[in-house]
């Protein structure tokens, strides 16, 4: 063996190749920078959506990661519902800002417009219509807790604030239905859930209280043509894969009319309920959460009825 | 003035440099999560050590020991005692400007001599181009560059790694290097656990060696006795530091042991994925080096490595008569490899960052110098310019990169990333430790001109405080511990932190943060504020 470094080691364009890498990067690092819109392309896309912004309107961003700036500039605009949506219902349109090249919808706009580096997008959607939001409307709700004496309620009431932080779930609002001060995770309210694909959502945290159920309660709710349930687990609970299935059953003036079991691994898990056979109501509507272990069953559900045409 | 004095020479001038440089650049870097744990175990330590003086019967009782070194057990000692001396001496002289640098001086010290040793190993095996550029290229990594900022042990170790190996090599034909081995192998156990992995690489090399000069039929045989002086003073200088492990020995070395080999998960963003448990992508360390170490010293480490080969040949191959030398390469090899296998195997803990393998980075840099050498050996142009114009070219992209990450070092990729933005739409971790805070303190003290309270999300309380030590955050800002207590909340952008952006939402009523922190377009920290 001859000893080492004698032989030439590398073929002769070996250079050629390390400096048109080495041309590559010096060219490229400032070409990235320079396709970063600047905070004018962003006011000035951001202006032509607030011009035209409708209540009913969701603002999206594409990449998902630019979120936070169109949130910056536009979230004034967005109630708790359209930032952290459930499902499509009640959203007439939908506001696309993106940058490099990225989209959220494949069907052509009936808006486009560019702003240097952003580009805003507008689609017409043909919505369900949302007669009765619970999420929006729990607090007028009756919750109980069954306890050894029967099922009791729960006050509505202002309580101590969370302190939030990584794997601490869904915040509480300052005001919710408190059920047990030694299980101070079954309590009821409107909070936004962090799902298992990390999406926000809007919804009533009702953390099952095990095989006993725990029920919410809404009086002079009217029906449309259908009555749709979401539920979902926070995601640090639910990636793990591992607990107890969550059951939420409705009932429709006291008629089971029907169920959702989520499973660690469904995510935000949907469940339709005909109620066009049930002449419009006004009429009780109840949810019951159960499940085997409550461990670690951060439970979040969202519910609406609706009516007319489904998009999406 | 001689060879190896004049390699000295630069090799110190180099490193002398870099320090100069961090020094003058730490200032924008807040401390990071565990630069702050770590800050408060050097003044628990330290506090220790003065009460031992004091009061040796007193301090050497077990629950004194206990209760000072007790806490932050998961770490060895060295670097923190070395944090906390700096500090105290500062607090004595007012040495440095700041007291976070204090902290840091030591760590920063050890990266100056990471690239004087590069440089003068490198000289000691190649033309001293080589060694120039290899202490270059590692310098001019951009995540390198953040780490050698640190009050933290990646950075360190790295240095004691490559020491160690050094004096390994120099103890196979001078066994007057055998005890510095020894000692280097005690300073690196005493540094951080990747320095477990050093016997096993040496073993190998040790045994290629020899196997090499039974074929050969070398007479003088490279020496072994860099073995008893490793296995000796390694552990015993572990155990003198470590005054944590002078009681219950064994179960705590137990304990050591098993908090790294069941080190909790942490969850890490790759290619679109968060991670949470394992097995984590084989291909991490290596994607992770090609997206943040500049492409061309990743094509320069290649075409030095492959420059290197016949060096490389498996010892069976070697036939009688063959000049084999001390196998330096195969030694190189070992090193850079061990610590991405080890982090690339699929029972490891979740980890991601790239310090977690930093004590590779030496070696690929070496590498690269060997690449350089035979590179700028097949240049047409035979003259110097056209070589040293090649050169710098091939230092620039690494050196601009480096700038261009300054104060976001983590949150960094290079145009083989696409670049920050490009890493964000493949879906790479964005940071992580919240040091970023830092670039959010001018505009803080601004918003709230008479005090306030800030939730400070991934930001620890000791990293707030230090920041109000440093005098870069007013004193009458605090830090709240909830979210319903501040006027500010900050989110450092992770896929995992959506949970506390949504739970921001909730408690101050909007989903509008008032600032996004950007890096190249991309968020970094939103704020949200309370009306």
């Amino acid at each position: 063996m001859a000893e080492a470094g004698q032989k030439r080691g590398v073929p002769a364009w070996a250079w050629m190749l390390v400096a048109g890498l080495a041309l590559f990067e010096v060219a490229a690092q400032p070409l990235i920078v320079a396709t970063v819109p600047s905070e004018d392309d962003w006011e000035a896309a951001s202006a032509f959506v607030r011009t035209r912004y409708r209540p009913t309107d969701r603002i999206v961003a594409a990449p998902r990661w630019i979120d936070p700036i169109v949130r910056h500039h536009l979230g004034d605009l967005l109630s708790l519902r359209m930032a952290a949506p459930v499902d499509a219902a009640g959203i007439e349109r939908v506001w696309e800002l993106s940058i490099r090249g990225a989209v959220s919808r494949a069907e052509p706009p009936d808006i486009n417009a560019i702003f240097d580096g952003v580009r805003v997008r507008m689609w017409r959607l043909s919505p369900p219509a949302v007669v009765y939001d619970f999420v929006e409307n729990v607090a007028k709700a009756e919750v109980e807790l069954l306890r050894a004496e029967g099922f009791g309620r729960c006050p509505f009431r202002k309580v101590a604030p969370h302190r939030g932080g990584l794997g601490r779930g869904p915040m509480p609002p300052d005001a919710r239905f408190v059920c047990d001060g030694k299980r101070p995770w079954l309590w009821v309210g409107p909070t936004v859930l962090a799902d298992l694909d990390l999406e926000p959502r809007r919804c009533v945290w009702q953390h099952p209280a095990g095989p006993e159920p725990f029920l919410v309660t809404f009086a002079d709710v009217p029906l449309g043509d259908r009555l749709v349930v979401h539920g979902g687990i926070d995601y640090t609970a639910e990636r793990q894969r591992r607990y107890s299935p969550v059951t939420v059953r409705v009932f429709i003036d006291d008629e089971l009319a029907g169920e959702l079991v989520h499973h660690d691994g469904d995510g935000w898990k949907s469940t339709a309920i005909d109620t066009s056979t049930l002449g419009g109501g006004p009429a009780v509507v109840r949810f019951e959460t159960t499940t085997d272990d409550p461990k670690a069953r951060l439970f979040c559900w969202a519910a609406s009825t609706q009516s007319g045409s489904h998009d999406d | 003035m001689t060879d190896r004095a004049r390699n000295h020479a630069v090799g110190a001038a180099l490193g002398l440099g870099y320090l100069l440089l961090l020094l003058f650049t730490a200032p924008d870097l807040a401390m990071s999560r565990d630069e702050s744990f770590y800050a408060h175990a050097a003044e628990r330590y330290t506090a220790w050590v003065g009460r031992a003086f004091d009061d040796p019967a007193a301090a050497f009782d077990k629950r004194a020991i206990d209760g000072a070194w007790g806490y932050n057990w998961e770490h060895p000692p060295l670097m923190k005692l070395a944090f906390g001396a700096s500090w105290r001496l500062h607090e004595s002289l007012g040495v440095f400007s700041r007291e976070s640098l204090a902290f840091r001086f030591p760590g920063m010290l050890t990266a100056g001599l990471l690239l004087w040793l590069i440089y003068v190993w490198g000289a000691a095996v190649m033309p001293r181009r080589g060694a120039l550029f290899a202490a270059l290229a590692f310098a001019t990594m951009p995540r390198v560059f953040y780490h050698s900022h640190l009050a933290c042990f990646d950075v360190p170790i790295a240095f004691f790694v490559l020491l160690t190996a050094y004096a390994y090599w120099r103890s196979l034909d001078d066994r007057r290097w055998a005890p510095l081995a020894g000692l280097a192998f005690g300073l690196a156990l005493a540094t951080k656990h990747n320095s477990w992995l050093l016997p096993g690489i040496f073993a190998i090399h040790f045994l290629w060696v020899r196997r090499d000069e039974a074929r050969t039929g070398v007479s003088n045989r490279a020496s072994a006795a860099w073995l008893p002086w490793m296995l000796t003073a390694g552990p015993i200088l572990l155990f003198v530091s470590w005054p944590w492990l002078w009681h219950d020995t064994w179960r705590r070395l137990y304990q050591y042991a098993a908090f790294h080999f069941r080190h909790v998960h942490y969850t890490y963003e790759y290619l679109g994925v968060s991670y949470f448990e394992p097995p984590l992508p084989v291909s991490v360390p290596f994607v992770m080096t090609l997206f943040t170490v500049s492409l061309t010293v990743i094509a320069l480490a290649v075409f030095g490595l492959y420059s290197r080969r016949a060096e490389l040949a498996l010892p069976w191959r070697t036939q009688p008569g063959d000049r084999t030398g001390k196998r330096t390469d195969v030694l190189w090899l070992g090193c850079m490899a061990a610590p991405l296998v080890a982090i690339a195997l699929p029972t490891s803990p979740i980890f991601g960052g790239t310090k977690h393998w930093i004590t590779a980075y030496p070696f690929v840099a070496l590498f690269a110098g060997w690449g350089l050498v035979e590179v700028l050996g097949d240049v047409g142009v035979r003259r110097h310019w056209s070589r040293y114009a090649l050169a710098g070219l091939f230092v620039l992209p690494g050196a601009m990169q480096v700038a261009h990450s300054h104060p976001f070092g983590l949150s960094h990729y290079t145009p083989a990333a696409g670049g920050v933005p490009g890493a964000a739409d493949l879906g790479m971790n964005r940071q992580f430790w919240g040091f970023t805070t830092g670039s959010l303190a001018e505009w803080i003290a601004k918003r709230l001109p008479n005090g306030g309270s800030v939730w400070p999300c991934d930001t620890t309380h000791g990293a707030w405080v230090m920041m109000q030590r440093d005098g870069v955050m007013p004193s009458n800002i605090r830090a709240a511990t909830s979210m319903a207590d501040a006027d500010l909340i900050l989110v450092h952008h992770e896929p995992h932190f959506r949970e506390v952006d949504y739970q921001a939402w909730v408690s101050v009523g909007t989903v509008r943060p008032v600032f996004v922190l950007r890096y190249d377009g991309v968020p970094i920290i939103s704020v949200y504020e309370r009306d």
